[in-house]
């Protein structure tokens, strides 16, 4: 396949940035579409151009490091996939892809399509956590946990922390990433006895970060690669309307 | 944290915005069911004498203020936080997935919002001003002597085309509104559950957004007609 890619360039937080045009041919069905931007970055270096900077790492849908917003999609068209997942088939010969950063205020460009979502770091920070003693690994069995529970935990558990919530909503909110974060302990034994200061530090510091709030459009929900619910995020408000009334801080 | 705190986080804010418009769904089933004595041809006893109940009720009249000072927090608050919102991505996309990812009316609230705020100072103007402080013509029904003719005052205002057009678009956005903001504010309070959200739906798009509006809209199309011919 030929395609045409238009590419965000913006050399670091400080420049304007703009689209560049590149043409790829011999693109194969079978490429992920990271490939391409190797096989077109390799070109641009044996060119003696500066290489598109894009963020990954396990390059199979776990670490969340992968972040582009292909034609309008964060992640591309695919459901549930990241852009390193996303393959070639979804284009056909011809198509013109527009790739650009995750953009919101709280994650600014660090190079091309880079972005810093180091903003996340700090909610997690702020109250991701329980406070025990490390050390031997406690029986498993110990404490019983509803399997249902334990599901939903699980499933909340399973953000990767990509930041496509963020780029899909409207708003640039980090409700569904917080929302993730805090149930996947709100619904734990262990997670109970900080749950009212968790969620009031982690939403009073995704606030700091300069995300929008949100609007319930549900787009975050729509492009998340890992599925997680909006049902999370009435958690997470019902979370911290409980603290208001009754948080001991 | 304490309430002063609570009230100014992003969800805080929400919450006021959530809780005011839902007392203003409230409202409106209460306006309609009353509004409906004006499609009655008796002339106006029915909804004339409605309206001076409405008007001289002290608890009514209470609720009635509180009514507007709601309607003023829940929009200062909505727009407040839109504005924050715009600023919390500062350089825009160049391209957007439309409704492939969210409905058109999720994106519309504080568009929908804003006709609607228009709509309702033309409207409180036009009828709620003039029946307290205006001029207005007085009738007596047996018992009850000496009420405003505000029967008179609609009947005679929906003969203009234009009014009625207005009143019409005031609907579809208060309908375009309600499609999203019922259920977005079942969410923002937390009630998600798969037992009940078929049905917060159905009364979100099928009540809030069809029914009522649908209702409101019928009165004055049908006074227009009712004169023209
Ligand atoms: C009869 C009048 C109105 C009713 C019944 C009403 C109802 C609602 C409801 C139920 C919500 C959802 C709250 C939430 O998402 O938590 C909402 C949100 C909102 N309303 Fe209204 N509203 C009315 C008038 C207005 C007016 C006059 C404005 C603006 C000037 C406005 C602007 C907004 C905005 C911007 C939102 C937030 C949008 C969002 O969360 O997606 N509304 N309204
Ligand atoms: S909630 Fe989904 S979209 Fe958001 S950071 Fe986690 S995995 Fe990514
Ligand atoms: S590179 Fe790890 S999820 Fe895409």
């Amino acid at each position: 396949m030929k395609l045409t890619l238009k590419v965000w360039r913006q050399q670091n937080s400080q420049d304007k940035g703009g689209f560049e045009t590149y043409q790829v041919s011999d693109v194969s069905t079978d490429m992920s579409f990271l490939e391409v931007f190797d096989v077109l970055n390799e070109r641009l270096i044996n060119e003696g151009k500066d290489p598109i900077a894009f963020d990954h790492d396990c390059r199979e849908g776990i670490c969340g490091a992968c972040s582009m917003y292909i034609n309008g999609r964060a992640h591309g068209p695919w459901h549930e996939t990241t852009t390193c997942q996303l393959h070639m088939r979804a284009y056909n010969d011809g198509d013109t892809i527009v790739v650009e950063p995750w953009r919101a205020k709280a994650f600014p460009v660090i190079k091309d399509l880079a972005v810093d979502r180091s903003a996340f770091d700090r909610i997690i920070q702020a109250g991701g956590f329980i406070s025990v003693n490390t050390g031997n690994a406690v029986d498993a069995n110990a404490i019983p946990i509803d399997k249902v529970d334990a599901d939903a935990a699980f499933a909340a558990a399973a953000c990767i922390g990509c930041g496509a919530c963020v780029a899909a909503c409207k708003n640039s909110s980090a409700m569904l990433f917080t929302s993730a974060k805090v149930s996947q302990l709100a619904l734990l034994p262990q997670g109970r006895p900080e749950h009212q200061q968790r969620a009031e530090d982690m939403v009073a510091q995704m606030d700091k970060e300069g995300f929008g709030s949100c609007t319930n459009t549900g787009a975050c929900e729509a492009e998340c690669p890992k599925g997680i619910s909006i049902s999370n995020i009435a958690r997470l408000n019902r979370e911290f309307i409980g603290a208001g009334f009754s948080s001991k801080a | 944290m304490k309430w002063s705190q609570f009230f100014n986080t992003s969800i805080g804010k929400k919450l006021l915005v959530g809780a005011t418009g839902l007392f203003l769904c409230s409202f409106v089933i209460v306006h309609l069911a009353g509004n409906l004595a004006l499609l009655k041809e008796d002339g106006g006893e029915a909804f004339n004498t409605y309206a001076a109940f409405m008007g001289h009720n002290g608890l009514i009249q209470f609720i009635a203020w509180g009514l507007k000072i709601v309607i003023l927090i829940h929009a200062v608050i909505a727009i407040q936080l839109t504005f924050r919102n715009r600023t919390a991505r500062p350089v825009k996309y160049a391209v957007r997935p439309g409704n492939k990812t969210s409905s058109w009316f999720s994106r519309q609230m504080a568009i929908m919002g804003s006709v609607l705020f228009i709509f309702l100072v033309v409207h409180l103007a036009q009828f709620w001003w003039v029946m307290h402080y205006g001029e207005i013509g007085k009738v007596s029904y047996g018992a009850v002597t000496e009420v405003g003719n505000l029967y008179e005052v609609v009947w005679f205002a929906f003969k203009e085309p234009w009014i009625v057009i207005l009143y019409v678009l005031g609907m579809v956005a208060l309908a375009f509104h309600l499609i999203h903001g019922f259920k977005s504010a079942c969410q923002t309070f937390g009630l998600n559950h798969p037992k009940y959200n078929g049905l917060i739906s159905f009364i979100g798009v099928g009540f809030f957004g069809i029914i009522i509006p649908l209702g409101f809209a019928v009165i004055p199309v049908v006074i227009f007609f009712k004169q023209i011919s």
